[in-house]
């Protein structure tokens, strides 16, 4: 737990939030085990052994039996910051209760299967780095529309423009206030390009939003 | 020795409990009271939170009620301190769904920082047992991440105590009898021997991927006997020598009030 990370209490991920990459898996998910597509946001926790900040090192993972994995992967997201205590919001309502936004990087192994929660693939110490600040809400004056890229090593791997999530920041918003009472500087990861992107031992990676910040991690092992 | 987070006389104190019910609060106060009276209002009995870890169909007869076969590794889940409340305290059901169950588990509560803790170390790092009631509502199960948050996340949804008992006091944890009563009537009646996992096993689990901390619980899963529950029931779980935690069941209306 890095007792500088910017998330207080709280990082609720959205995943499959790509319009893309779920019609991309559309006739998988007409078939056992999901039987048929989601009908509600894909929430996952990165729990607090995760929460990592910027320009850290990201832990390169073990597999069960202590050995490094083979591959790990990454993702970016724009993290909205909850500014007050958040129940029942409507969506119209909904982006009032942010206080700012900033860059999630949620780093695991690679997504194999949406069946079960992901604890094994996504739960490792350091691999939630936020930052590399929050900025202010009234900063961003349309969030729906900014786009994420993830470079590695200077190369731009992946972009994603926010106008391609399935659901919008305020549904989010609202949906996940009817199931938990958020509390500020709760955080939410709005949606990751459905595509990871694959990452080596000593990488640098850059998951930068235009107007938010760019957020700069190492990965170890090397 | 038993520990706990009460409101008594408009104070929030932690407190040790006796093997004679005796009240001590952190500061040496001798409070005169019953443990059973309506003057102490019960806290969630960690005072910091960290991550709840929860295990999901870990009695092999629970599987099979569910149609499951018994998994081969712990399926393990994550929930957050709004998900929290405490003994005599309410929990709600929400609107227009057909089936909420209760779920009563055996807690271990973490004590000690640890990553790549070994099976026969795990009880170390372990301050004590608690008992919760891990609520699910099967209509909003999804087959993605499987149960999702829409289940398992909820406010409330999570009773907990109403307090820890030391870890040294309980010399098998997997020797209990655990029972659940729907308004006076026993609806649940296992033992934690029938555990697929136990505690020590899925401390060493969790910890190969990740570091636990002080704070952090680990919700063990339910046996056979699970029933639907209805605003106005009120249901107990109980596990021998650790507690019996009592909750009664509202309405979604009546939970939020002015925010419904």
């Amino acid at each position: 737990m890095n007792k500088n990370t910017l998330v207080n209490s709280k990082l609720v991920c959205v995943a499959l939030n790509d319009k893309a990459q779920l019609a991309a898996l559309d006739s998988t998910f007409n078939e056992a085990p999901y039987k048929k597509p989601p009908t509600q946001p894909v929430l996952y926790y990165k729990p607090r052994n995760t929460w990592n900040v910027d320009g850290a090192e990201i832990e390169w993972a073990k597999d069960m039996d202590g050995n490094d994995v083979d591959t790990m992967v990454v993702g970016a997201s724009l993290g909205v910051v909850i500014g007050k205590e958040t129940c029942r919001v409507s969506q119209a309502d909904a982006l009032n209760y942010v206080e700012g936004y900033t860059v999630v990087g949620d780093y695991s192994l690679p997504e194999e299967t949406y069946y079960r929660p992901d604890i094994k693939g996504k739960c490792q110490d350091t691999t939630a780095p936020v930052g590399p600040a929050i900025v202010a809400a009234d900063k961003v004056t349309n969030p729906d529309a900014l786009s994420v890229t993830v470079s590695v090593n200077g190369e731009v791997k992946s972009e994603l423009a926010l106008a391609n999530l399935e659901r919008s920041i305020a549904e989010l918003i609202s949906t996940i206030s009817h199931i938990m009472t958020l509390q500020a500087g709760e955080i939410i990861a709005v949606g990751f390009a459905g595509d990871r992107v694959p990452v080596a031992k000593g990488d640098k990676v850059e998951a930068a939003i235009e107007g938010v910040g760019t957020l700069r991690n190492t990965l170890g092992g090397a | 020795m038993r520990h706990a987070r009460i409101i008594f006389d408009g104070r929030e104190l932690d407190i040790d409990i006796d093997a004679n019910d005796r009240i001590t609060t952190a500061d040496g106060e001798t409070l005169n009271v019953a443990l059973d009276s309506d003057q102490i209002t019960w806290l969630p009995p960690v005072k910091e939170p960290g991550t709840i870890f929860a295990l999901g169909i870990n009695y092999a007869d629970h599987a099979s009620e569910l149609a499951f076969e018994p998994p081969k590794e712990p399926l393990v889940f994550i929930k957050h301190a709004n998900t929290l409340t405490g003994h005599k305290q309410v929990s709600y059901r929400p609107d227009n769904i057909d089936y909420q169950h209760y779920e009563c588990e055996l807690v271990a509560v973490i004590g000690k920082t640890g990553k790549n803790i070994k099976r026969e170390d795990a009880l170390d790092y372990v301050a004590g047992y608690t008992v919760c009631n891990d609520f699910a509502i099967r209509d909003y199960l999804e087959n993605y991440y499987r149960p999702n948050l829409r289940v398992k996340s909820r406010d409330s949804l999570l009773p907990m105590g109403p307090w820890l008992v030391d870890t040294a006091d309980i010399p098998d944890a997997n020797a209990l009898k655990l029972t659940t009563t729907v308004n006076g009537k026993v609806t649940q009646d296992g033992t934690t021997k029938d555990m697929i996992f136990d505690v020590p096993f899925v401390i060493e689990y969790l910890s190969k991927i990740m570091t636990l901390n002080p704070g952090d619980m680990i919700c063990t899963g339910t046996p056979h006997g699970i029933v639907d529950c209805q605003p106005g029931d009120t249901i107990v779980c109980s596990i021998e020598d650790i507690c019996s935690l009592e909750t009664r069941m509202v309405s979604e209306q009546e939970f939020y009030g002015d925010k419904y």
